[in-house]
């Protein structure tokens, strides 16, 4: 009785506000108590941040989207993207839909991508007569797409706690990635057509000059990804050198950012970012433990196979859950507290937890959509000036097109698999 | 009330210090570490333990100035909804509870400093492992200092509201 009003507590302050690192404390605090063990146990479990490789490679990758974010890098990847793409029907929506993806890959769908490049590209989407409903749309909606490329901080997450390897979610999320963007470029070039928008020639020229202007920036991916696929590098490694290289390029040869005065002021403002996701995965490190040695995995597990018994109905259910998950809650809290809980079970029905990751993280890309609290939502609302209400009218439909999309990764397991074999880094 | 206001962005500008001068030092270190282990398949052996103290570091740090900036995670769904003042009252609620768990927080990580001590512990050849985890309860000690003047604040706007209207 008194447990349920001290766990009935903790939730309705959770639902008021209270920074979600301190309510899982106090579940771990309570859970340890109740348990008779020493309340220090929580903070041998919160040591483990410093006893954990990859964690390294969070506040180095942050650091680096941010400056980028915050340089005029934004501008110039757009710019060759128009280059590239100007010419197709729908051509700036796809645009938009590239530049998104890159940004978010890089800055982990903190919020950045729409504040930077929304902005930026909304009024070119009206400018050149796409409609309105549709231009606010699909800013909203690239907000959190690209969250599958690397080097995104929730891959890099759920690598952390499901003790997958990183560098092979790497390579799982990359065609369920373009699966995600080839479905919304689909209706863009549709919804291209249909208004007849103008296109722009295409030119070689073009192409070299914005090239040659993003020429520094463009190595970034092959950085990243050829790195540690050529085998040069772990995901930390890669890291290491994007936010060294990233700081030199911007700093000294764009000079877009000011050393003095720029670069502390991004230095803190990606590692409030970090500091928010840190004391989160320390504070549910002990959780988890707690969780653990009650075997509360197991007794899921049990009362889940009392109800489910294929596979199919099982991530059915477990898309519908994640759904509403997301909804409430934001992506790195989900993915520390839910994962671990989840994860055996989904062994158990025979998921791969490559694939397992993947099917979490499109179920919260599309949260970040969902109304009525999807957090995508009232930056756009923010950002652009219009109701809540009148955006998430406009998202409907990329909603509906990302749940086929959802459908697709998660009920053929070879787009998030067949890569990671090929490339043999099973 | 000013003297809180001032205590806390004083805390704010030495805890930023200290985060640039370790992301600086975690940029600068990692990288000489991929170059000395690809290019001249060597490495510095304590660096490693070096920069994952310095991510638990940066982390409670960075926690702390999350702190004042409002810019921690939570479940911000419902009261986004609510007027200037209840929302004024549910967050001097919040604010406390989340200073009374960082308190309880504080007070377990000094056990396990002080266990650390005892059993002298060390990270890597003589240096002791507190050294490296004296952070916690210094992060968690000024959570809780954050918190309390986060939650005087909304306070105090709570109660100038109040009489204003």
């Amino acid at each position: 009785m008194s447990v349920w009003l001290i766990v009935f507590v903790i939730v309705l302050l959770a639902l008021l506000g209270a920074p979600l690192f301190t309510i899982i404390g106090a579940f771990a605090l309570y859970g340890f108590s109740s348990s008779n063990t020493d309340l220090s146990a929580t903070i041998i479990e919160l040591y483990r941040i410093a006893d954990s490789p990859p964690l390294i490679a969070i506040p180095l990758f942050t650091f680096a989207g941010y400056l980028l974010a915050e340089s005029n890098s934004p501008k110039r990847f757009v710019d060759l993207a128009r280059a590239l793409f100007g010419w197709m029907p729908g051509g700036l929506a796809i645009v938009v839909l590239m530049t998104c993806a890159f940004f978010t890959a890089f800055t982990g769908a903190s919020g950045v991508t729409i504040v930077a490049l929304g902005g930026m590209l909304y009024p070119i989407l009206l400018k050149e007569r796409y409609p309105e409903r549709f231009s606010l749309g699909l800013v909203t909606a690239s907000g959190s797409i690209g969250l599958l490329f690397p080097p995104s901080l929730p891959i890099i997450l759920y690598g952390l706690i499901s003790a997958v390897s990183i560098d092979r979610l790497f390579v799982a999320g990359i065609i369920p990635g373009f699966i995600l963007i080839g479905v919304l470029s689909v209706y863009s070039i549709r919804t291209g057509l249909v208004a007849d928008v103008p296109r722009t020639e295409f030119s070689w020229k073009n192409v070299l000059t914005t090239a040659r202007a993003a020429a520094w920036e463009l190595p970034l991916p092959v950085i990243v990804i050829g790195g540690i696929y050529g085998g040069a590098f772990t995901a930390t490694e890669a890291a290491a050198v994007t936010a060294f290289y990233v700081f030199i390029i911007e700093v000294f040869v764009y000079r877009d950012l000011k050393l003095t005065k720029d670069v502390p002021r991004v230095m803190i403002d990606s590692m409030l970012l970090v500091g928010a996701i840190l004391a989160i995965l320390g504070t549910a490190f002990g959780l988890t433990n707690y969780f653990i040695d009650q075997q509360v995995p197991q007794k899921l597990f049990e009362i889940v196979r009392e109800h489910i018994s294929s596979k199919v109905t099982f991530l059915l259910i477990l898309n519908g859950f994640l759904l509403i998950v997301g909804m409430m809650m934001d992506i790195f809290s989900a993915i520390i507290v839910i994962v671990p809980l989840i994860l055996p079970i989904a062994r158990e029905f025979g998921v791969n937890p490559l694939h397992l990751g993947i099917i979490f993280l499109t179920n919260l890309e599309i949260g970040y959509l969902t109304p009525p609290v999807g957090l995508n939502l009232f930056l756009s609302s923010l950002r652009f000036e219009k109701s809540i209400l009148h955006i998430s009218r406009s998202v409907l439909i990329f909603i509906l097109l990302e749940l086929i999309a959802l459908l697709l990764i998660t009920y053929i397991p070879e787009f998030s698999l067949w890569l990671v074999g090929l490339l043999g880094t099973q | 009330m000013k003297l809180l206001l001032r205590l806390d962005s004083y805390l704010n500008k030495v805890e930023g210090s200290f985060l640039i001068t370790f992301l600086g030092l975690m940029v600068v270190l990692a990288f000489l570490q991929v170059i000395l282990r690809n290019v001249f398949s060597s490495g510095i052996m304590w660096a490693d333990i070096l920069l994952r103290h310095l991510v638990l570091w940066i982390g409670f740090l960075g926690a702390a100035l999350a702190t004042s900036r409002k810019r921690h995670i939570n479940i911000d769904a419902l009261t986004r909804f609510l007027p200037t003042k209840p929302r004024h009252a549910v967050g001097v609620l919040t604010d406390l509870f989340a200073a009374g768990i960082c308190y309880l927080l504080f007070r377990s990580s000094i056990t396990f400093v002080q266990n650390e001590i005892a059993e002298k512990t060390t990270i890597y050849a003589d240096i002791p492992a507190w050294c490296g985890e004296i952070i916690i309860p210094i992060g968690f000690g000024l959570l809780v200092v954050h918190f309390v003047i986060r939650g005087v604040l909304s306070a105090r706007e709570l109660f100038s509201k109040g009489q204003a209207a």
